[in-house]
């Protein structure tokens, strides 16, 4: 019997303080332990609809440990970054390992005025086959969900909210 | 037995682009959301934030010659899933402008005063009862930049950290009796009027002869308790 309705979600606003928004993007230790798995950074920029970055927006991050697991108390799997005023943001992760059916890939949400809700997208390392990316229409847009591994071996992953090259987001 | 999360109802959600706020129309997506099936990665999530984010202070208001301006407040929280069972444990984040309506945040820019005395944000942990409590000042009217005249009521934000990712709620807590709800565009944004009051703290009669008390409840998504993942 169903007995509380979800109260409605409403916009972070442009305030968020500071201090929330720093000191969380870092995954790759907990309590001075360190995960274990490979190395790896991940940034991008995030822009509206026409185009212009977003400074102080926040990002939320939650992704398995190396072996696909989401139990590792050694690795917490959830971090947190706010982008500058050029609209970057950075998390420093492990790469996470594939699991049951699922591609590797690590769960993002966006916060910030102007979204009264927040935003869900994913971002996967290559094209692969996975429900989550499959389900994705048009197929076009799939690509958009996989990012760019660069020279220097970082994995960009920019996000458009709105407009030309619109990130795939979801509901549910 | 229902499934662990339904799907937002859009009478007591915001649909995205609201009227009477113009950022809504630049930033949220103008593509259908996307359909997903959900699978241990959505219906799990981060079970102990707190290792990585500290607890700061649930007192804001300060004491003695430290006491923040305003009109002290004690407002009592609890965070609930939809079943209404308590979320013990709860990471819950706290912000909000002070007395004169601005933010300490060096991109408000708002013209009006610093309180040195108000700290302005805190991160608490619900007790087994879901039980956030916070000591305060209410915080005060201000207008949205670039807009015109829209003036924000008093309000407080709030971010709670559910059992899994799907459940985490970014929200606005409101004040009873004020007349800028009614015109309020993110208020207004939930369109069902019980839903819309339930965003409205409750003044309790329970007054000190220190503060107002107020009561409040945050309903996270989920149900059936801590669930068992698929």
């Amino acid at each position: 019997m169903k007995r509380a309705v979800p109260t409605g979600e409403m916009t972070l606003g442009p305030f968020f303080p500071r201090e929330f928004g720093q000191g969380a993007n870092d995954l790759t230790s907990i309590e001075g332990v360190k995960a274990k798995g490979e190395i790896i950074e991940i940034t991008g920029r995030v822009t509206q609809g026409d185009g212009a970055p977003l400074d102080n927006a926040i990002l939320e991050l939650w992704q398995a440990d190396a072996e696909g697991r989401f139990d590792d108390p050694l690795f917490l799997g959830w971090g947190r970054a706010a982008t500058d005023a050029s609209g970057v943001y950075r998390f420093r992760t492990i790469r996470p390992g594939a699991y049951a059916g699922r591609a590797a890939h690590v769960n993002l949400l966006i916060l910030f005025s102007g979204l009264m809700r927040q935003l869900q997208t994913v971002m996967f390392f290559e094209d692969a086959r996975d429900p989550v990316l499959d389900a994705v229409q048009p197929a076009s847009a799939r690509s958009r969900l996989v990012a760019v591994k660069e020279k220097d071996g970082t994995y960009r992953f920019d996000i458009r909210l709105r407009g030309e090259g619109e990130t795939p987001f979801f509901d549910d | 037995m229902g499934t662990l999360i339904e799907r937002r109802d859009p009478l007591t959600q915001p649909q995205g682009v609201e009227e009477g706020y113009a950022l809504t129309a630049l930033r949220w997506p103008s593509q259908p959301l996307q359909r997903r099936p959900l699978t241990a990665s959505e219906l799990g999530g981060p079970q102990q934030v707190l290792r990585r984010l500290a607890p700061v202070r649930g007192d804001l208001a300060g004491h003695g010659a430290k006491r923040a301006i305003g009109q002290l407040i004690h407002l009592r929280a609890r965070v609930v899933d939809e079943d209404g069972a308590p979320v013990g444990g709860a990471a819950v984040e706290v912000w909000h402008a002070n007395a004169a309506g601005k933010y300490i945040h060096p991109n408000d820019s708002h013209d009006a005063p610093a309180d040195p005395n108000f700290y302005g944000a805190a991160r608490v942990v619900a007790d087994p009862d879901g039980l956030v409590e916070l000591r305060t000042i209410k915080p005060g009217a201000y207008p949205v930049p670039d807009s015109k005249a829209w003036w924000r009521p008093p309000h407080i934000h709030f971010s709670v950290f559910g059992r899994v990712w799907l459940s985490r709620l970014v929200t606005q807590m409101y004040f009873p009796g004020e007349p800028l709800n009614e015109s309020d565009a993110v208020l207004n944004a939930i369109r069902d009027p019980q839903a819309r009051s339930r965003c409205i703290a409750r003044l309790t009669s329970t007054a000190s002869s220190h503060a107002l008390v107020y009561e409040y409840q945050l309903v996270v998504r989920g149900r059936n308790g801590t669930p068992s993942l698929p």
